[in-house]
């Protein structure tokens, strides 16, 4: 069985924000919904101050809160780990919102901008639309689907997810400091679980919320 | 060492609950508020005066409208108004009907269903003593809208079962994520039971005295067993996990912060403790039971709502990340 998932290497981050950008870019999200935001933090006074950076993103938790709490049953964990937000489904109840530790859902209000309405959650600049699982709905809740659209089109087309940039991640694929790795975390051998072997397993945020995140880090501060 | 200091967030717009603000800070909740705060207690009332009014047996003899006992109307009218508020504040409010659908993890389905069987049976049980322009055209179906034969008794029974659901479900909606440190606890559904229960008991012995009945000493007594188990439980809840990320900001915000007037003075001295000692007086003293029980329903009614409104208000995410604090690793994959 294959679980998608992602290790962020948060030593490597230098804050850039182009996984951020390059997000925004590939699904067009709603005007102030940022689904793979980095977060930062200054430690100590100078000159002993250091900045910190720790990308977030959608958890995609194998018990996630979102998919229990959704009474319309719009939030679903696929076979494949991925938790995916129907828009057209989604009523608005924001229940969602409340049950996830990590905000990773987006409420679309009316902000008086029209740009996105209607459109692809996917705008698909790299893969054919017909991919794209999302549209844009007002008064709905919508979220980072590990760009499930590429990843989709890579298992259609042959190419290997998590190493071609069209079967890859858009904030995986553009990271100049390559702190994101994203593969399969159930086959032993994948470039995930490699990694993370590698660096004696992961650490997940909010341990207590005992979600079981596919979203895992290493080097964390 | 780290210069980190979470505290609680702010900031405008709901769009979303934090991400919005690229830094690593507890966050306040703000897509539930003042919406849902009414909401939950008219849902509270509503259920809550229906089972009161049948627990004191004071459905009959205080009124009614259309032939429907007054207890009743206003019962319905609260859960109806409350329902209308929760759909008019969903974002997609057309697409309504969906919230029915996962009944199988989410407490807002479980409360949609119980709302709508409450309001179904409910009317079912009192159709029968409807009355329009003098005629009562359901009084030939088959059941005492009283519950006094078999058929009524079991639409009483489901009817009742449901509303103790239309009670509960609020609290635990909040209470079931563990999301929101504050909110997970058995004790904010708990509270949310108590103080529907006892601001229903205060709104049926409201419309005794309006009636023109006296209220008894036993309603006083329990009015007062259910404010002293609201306060045990406030209580409770504001000495447990005191320390944890997010529970502690929470507190904070309660107990010294910005909340701090309105949570000791309108939810826990008078929305709770006074009515407590209002319905101890009120036990013994039978000369002024009717102007106590009056000021019980003033107090408790608003106590109830800024209970829940507070609550909502101190829902606070801890950071996702603790600096130093490692978690458990994974295995590897």
């Amino acid at each position: 069985m294959t679980r998608w998932g992602m290790v962020i290497d948060a030593a490597r981050c230098v804050g850039c924000q182009a996984c951020t950008v390059a997000c925004k870019t590939e699904n067009q999200s709603p005007l102030d919904a940022w689904y793979a935001p980095v977060v930062e933090w200054e430690e100590g006074e100078f000159p002993d101050a250091t900045l910190n950076y720790l990308p977030v993103l959608c958890n995609h938790c194998e018990d996630a809160p979102c998919v229990t709490a959704c009474p319309s049953g719009a939030l679903t964990r696929r076979d494949d780990g991925i938790v995916m937000a129907d828009e057209d489904v989604c009523i608005g109840s924001r229940a969602c919102m409340t049950a996830c530790p990590y905000g990773a859902l987006h409420f679309f209000e009316d902000r008086g901008t029209v740009a996105v309405e209607g459109a692809p959650a996917e705008a698909a600049p790299s893969v054919p639309e017909r991919y794209a699982h999302q549209r844009h709905v007002r008064g709905a809740v919508s979220k980072c689907t590990y760009c499930a659209h590429k990843i989709d089109f890579g298992l259609e087309n042959g190419l290997e997810v998590g190493v071609h940039p069209l079967a890859t991640p858009a904030c995986v694929v553009t990271c100049p400091a390559e702190c994101r790795i994203f593969g399969d975390l159930d086959d032993p051998d994948s470039n995930v679980s490699q990694y993370l072997a590698g660096h004696g397993g992961g650490e997940v945020l909010r341990p207590d919320a005992k979600t079981l995140p596919s979203t895992q880090y290493v080097g964390l501060p | 060492m780290t210069a980190v200091s979470p505290t609680a967030g702010g900031g405008s717009g709901p769009q979303n609950v934090f991400m919005d603000q690229f830094d690593l800070e507890a966050r306040t909740q703000r897509v539930w508020d003042i919406n849902h705060a009414i909401w939950f207690t008219l849902m509270g009332v509503g259920g809550g005066v229906f089972l009161a009014g049948r627990i004191l047996n004071l459905t009959e003899g205080l009124g009614y409208l259309l032939g429907i006992p007054t207890v009743d109307v206003v019962s319905f009218g609260a859960i109806a108004v409350g329902g209308a508020i929760l759909v008019a504040d969903l974002g997609r409010p057309l697409q309504a009907w969906r919230a029915f659908v996962n009944v199988r993890t989410s407490w807002i389905s479980w409360g949609a269903w119980s709302d709508l069987i409450f309001l179904v049976v409910a009317g079912l049980l009192v159709l029968p003593a409807l009355s329009l322009g003098g005629s009562e055209p359901f009084s030939g179906l088959g059941w005492d809208p009283h519950g006094g034969d078999g058929g009524g008794l079991a639409l009483e029974i489901v009817a009742g079962v449901a509303a103790v659901v239309v009670m509960t479900y609020a609290g635990a909606v909040l209470a079931r994520p563990r999301a929101i440190p504050y909110w997970n606890s058995p004790a904010v559904p708990l509270q949310f039971l108590l103080s529907s229960a006892a601001m229903s008991v205060a709104v049926v012995m409201l419309i005794e005295v309006i009636a023109g009945e006296p209220v008894t000493a036993g309603q006083m007594v329990l009015l007062g067993l259910l404010t002293a188990a609201l306060l045990i439980a406030v209580v409770v809840h504001l000495l447990t996990r005191t320390a944890e990320p997010g529970k502690r900001e929470s507190l904070e915000r309660l107990l010294r912060g910005q909340y701090r007037g309105l949570f000791a003075g309108l939810v826990v001295v008078a929305g709770t403790a006074l009515p407590l000692v209002l319905a101890v007086v009120g036990a013994a003293a039978s000369g002024a039971r009717d102007a106590l029980a009056v000021l019980c329903f003033l107090l408790l009614v608003p106590g109830g709502f800024w209970l829940r409104l507070l609550t909502l208000r101190v829902g606070i995410f801890p950071p996702v990340h603790i600096p130093g604090v490692a978690s458990p690793r994974t295995a590897g994959g």
